[in-house]
């Protein structure tokens, strides 16, 4: 399989601050990978750097051979990385179907009624559709996670970043989440996945990879780093861990 | 220009400074708890200066007595202001914020300079002064007048720093402008705060007023110009910043001032006059946003 | 455009205004007309800056002063044609909203805020200050667009030209370039992470709004026939922030209304003299706190426009 991106010693500091210490991993085309790590850890700035919303202070990294340093968020959503937040991002005011317009209509060669008629099929997946002329404002949290889901989906990534999708979602809604996650990934989208759900990063992904105090600690199947003694202790501290492996 | 007339310019650059850093405090104040820029400042403080009159002039109390009672009376009016206006901004009832609060306060100062130029018409009115005739210090001659009010001014802004510092609502002030959510919590009541603010802010601006309209007369836009100065003076030292606002109140009344001693075409220099401090607020927000003492906004 | 009560009276004002100088109304008021559609003009494109974009500007002034400085020059100064001169004072404007819109791309609220007041002040003072070209506070006497002193042609090119701005406004709006603007001011951040560029598009609306309140300037100039600093004064700007928030900012032609409205307001009113612009500020207040789509957004409502009141 081929490599889709490739991360080399990245380093970003925020004054004194090492957020990423030397992080260095490859992502195949087409794999679902959890990152997962205490908070604090680099996870969302691993992510804004990918995305390019934060410069890079040291190393490299490669999207598709092409390199990530120095380009706008606009520019690497182009290439095909699109990225979700944490916090929710819709654009409230707009409709439902505006939103996903949104991302719809960059490619200038795309007419309105060939991207209504996407959005209104992604929506449709979503069990959105009947809400499409809401205001996205009156979403709820979880629809709105899934509204964000839809925008990205319009933008056919090659490469999605998912940061924390399912704060505070509803169980019902999150399984609809999981299986969008994993439908995307079977239809060829790689996936990046962060989150707290152990759950989910369990159930989803077959490769974990494990940061910690802005180091990569940990890397390889998810069972595997279930396991591992250091990935316990960046998570509950060393007596803890000691106990667990004595 | 002879060495007397230079002092003589410094020295007024200095009076001058005190005023702008009195309104220029009470913006700082606003900004640093509400995080709003108050458009209708100017206007808060040219009620301030027509409260002077009303209370020297008609009702007939000493000039330093008056000058308290426009900046209590200014203080009322601002505590009134922040809860009809501008606590819908902290209680998520305004889907834009920023806007709303830039929009209000300028839709006020029209109201207020519309306002009193309808009951006041756009006449002078001069105030009485805290002191009259002149003033030497060595062979430098000063207006008493003048240096009366620095004078007062010099004492309230060093109340305010006091009270800032080393009251519990001071401390409650400082905060709040640190971080509005962690004062909440550790029990802090954050929407007094801002309504103490807002008014604290605009007993600031009114008692610059109040000051200044015996020395440059009173009239109901005579809020416009000090109030870019007030702008100009945040910017530079930092939004919310107080230290920042004395700096750059110094450093404004003297590059003024120099600016049009140094320039040789004086007719121009003096024609742009108000211009130099603009120049110096476009050039901070483009190239360091935080001014002097701000802190720089992180975002994401 | 769905056909509502709302477009119906829409169409039925146009259709007034087309016919009233015909219909014996008295010159006065069709002077009154004119010059609320030179405000109908700017309090439009302000609003497709701070409505539709998200960024607050107190510069709107400044560039209707560029406009009408930059063919009153051009007409007395070096002789050209009005033709010439107006299209040149609508490409200025349009070259410096580009430069100001490019500077101040990080900027946001209220430091966006206070640097426009900067841009519009220095260049209100630099033209008074140079009144061996300007004639500075006295004013620059420009010749008219028409040799006849009738108001009828001035009535109807200003018309036109609020409708043919209007017309190419609600056009853009309604592509996606409009879209991408609302996003920018829903959420910058997310609106790039989705590739939209919103640094161009910014500069765009910059420019856009710039040149349109350009050319209301330069055919101002040739309507009132004296240029002077007051037009481009913040009282000024006020009286069109006015405009468009009593309209209603978040729509072009609601604050077109609101511009044309307030300046009959404001005639009719003539007596009550300084109240007039009380009143106005008292009813910003009052509009942004209660009614913030504005009294012609209200109105659409009422009548039944939809749930969205955006062009």
């Amino acid at each position: 399989m081929s490599v889709l991106l490739a991360v080399r010693g990245l380093t970003k500091r925020f004054g004194g601050l090492v957020a990423l210490d030397g992080v260095g991993f490859e992502i195949a085309a087409g794999e679902l990978v959890g990152l997962i790590g205490p908070n604090g850890s680099g996870k969302t700035t691993l992510l804004n750097v990918l995305s390019g919303f934060y410069a890079v202070d040291g190393g490299d990294a490669w999207f598709d051979g092409i390199g990530i340093g120095g380009r706008t968020p606009a520019e690497l959503s182009r290439l095909g990385i699109a990225r979700s937040f944490q916090v929710t991002k819709v654009f409230r005011r707009l409709s439902v179907l505006e939103n996903l317009l949104v991302p719809g209509l960059i490619e200038w060669r795309t007419s309105r009624r060939e991207a209504e008629q996407r959005a209104h099929a992604i929506l449709g997946g979503l069990d959105l559709d009947r809400l499409a002329d809401e205001r996205a404002a009156h979403l709820s949290g979880g629809q709105a996670k899934l509204l964000e889901f839809g925008r990205l989906m319009m933008l056919e990534p090659r490469l999605v970043l998912l940061d924390e999708p399912f704060g505070g979602v509803h169980p019902d809604l999150k399984r609809l989440m999981y299986d969008t996650i994993r439908r995307w990934n079977a239809a060829g989208a790689t996936i990046v996945l962060i989150s707290h759900d152990m759950s989910a990063i369990f159930g989803l992904c077959r490769r974990v990879l494990v940061l910690s105090n802005g180091a990569l600690i940990a890397d390889g199947a998810a069972a595997q780093v279930r396991d591992d003694p250091q990935v316990l202790e960046a998570y509950l501290g060393d007596r803890h861990a000691a106990a667990t492996t004595a | 220009m002879s060495l007397i007339a230079l002092g003589e310019q410094v020295l007024n650059g200095l009076i001058l400074s005190v005023f702008y850093a009195l309104a220029a405090l009470g913006l700082a104040v606003i900004f640093g708890v509400l995080k709003i820029v108050n458009f209708a400042h100017g206007e808060l403080y040219m009620i301030g200066g027509f409260a002077y009159y009303g209370v020297a002039s008609v009702i007939g109390l000493p000039p330093p007595l008056a000058v308290l009672a426009a900046f209590a009376l200014l203080f009322g009016l601002g505590l009134a202001i922040e809860w009809l206006l501008i606590r819908p901004v902290h209680e998520g009832k305004v889907e834009r914020p920023d806007e709303y609060a830039i929009m209000i306060t300028f839709g006020l100062a029209i109201l207020l300079q519309n306002f009193m130029l309808s009951l006041f018409g756009p006449w002078t009115l001069r105030p009485p002064a805290l002191f009259r005739g002149g003033i030497e210090i060595g062979a430098l001659v000063v207006g008493g007048d003048r240096l009366a009010a620095a004078a007062l001014g010099v004492v309230l802004i060093a109340c305010i720093i006091y009270v800032l510092r080393w009251t519990w609502a001071g401390k409650a002030i400082r905060a709040v402008s640190q971080d509005r959510e962690t004062a909440a919590v550790v029990g802090v009541d954050d929407r007094l705060v801002g309504m103490l603010a807002f008014g604290l802010g605009s007993a600031l601006a009114g008692a610059a007023g109040a000051l200044m309209g015996p020395v440059f007369l009173a009239h109901p836009t005579m809020g416009v110009i000090p109030a870019i100065k007030a702008y100009v003076i945040v910017v530079i030292g930092g939004m919310g910043s107080v230290p920042g606002a004395i700096v750059g109140a110094l450093l404004l009344g003297q590059v003024e001032n120099l600016a049009t001693v140094l320039i040789p075409d004086t007719t121009r220099a003096l024609a742009y006059k108000d211009a130099y401090g603009l120049v110096l607020l476009v050039l901070v927000l483009l190239l360091r946003p935080q001014g002097l003492f701000g802190e720089r906004a992180r975002r994401l | 455009m769905k056909a509502n009560p709302a477009t119906a009276a829409g169409a039925l004002l146009l259709l007034a205004l087309l016919v009233l100088p015909l219909a014996g109304v008295d010159e006065y008021w069709i002077y009154i007309l004119t010059i609320g559609f030179y405000y109908a003009i700017l309090a439009a494109s302000w609003s497709l800056l701070v409505g539709y974009v998200g960024r607050i500007s107190f510069a709107q002034v400044a560039f209707a002063g560029i406009g009408a400085y930059t063919s009153a020059l051009a007409t007395t100064a070096l002789g050209w044609p009005i033709l010439v001169g107006i299209p040149l004072g609508v490409l200025v404007a349009a070259l410096v909203g580009l430069v100001i819109g490019r500077l101040c791309l990080e900027l946001h609220g209220a430091y966006l805020g206070l640097t426009t007041i900067a841009f519009s002040e220095i260049l209100r003072i630099a033209i008074t200050a140079e009144y061996e070209s300007t004639r500075g506070s006295l004013g620059l006497s420009t010749p008219g667009l028409f040799a006849t002193t009738d108001r009828l042609p001035y009535y109807y090119t200003l018309l036109a030209a609020l409708l043919g701005s209007l017309g190419v406004m609600w056009l853009v709006l309604r592509s996606r370039i409009g879209l991408f603007f609302n996003a920018i001011r829903e959420d910058e951040e997310a609106a790039a992470s989705l590739g939209v560029r919103v640094g161009r598009w910014k500069i765009v609306a910059f420019t856009l709004s710039s040149a349109f309140a350009g050319l209301a300037g330069g055919l101002y100039a040739h309507v009132v026939q004296l240029v002077s600093p007051a037009m481009m004064s913040l009282g000024e700007m006020g009286l069109i922030l006015s405009m468009a928030v009593i309209g209603g900012f978040h729509n072009i032609v609601y604050a077109a209304l609101g511009g044309l409205f307030l300046e009959v307001l404001l005639e009719a009113l003539r007596e009550i003299g300084e109240w007039r612009l009380t009143l106005f500020g008292l009813l910003v207040i009052v509009i942004l706190r209660y009614a913030p789509n504005g009294f012609f957004g209200a109105l659409a409502q009422r009548l039944g426009a939809g749930r969205r009141s955006r062009s």
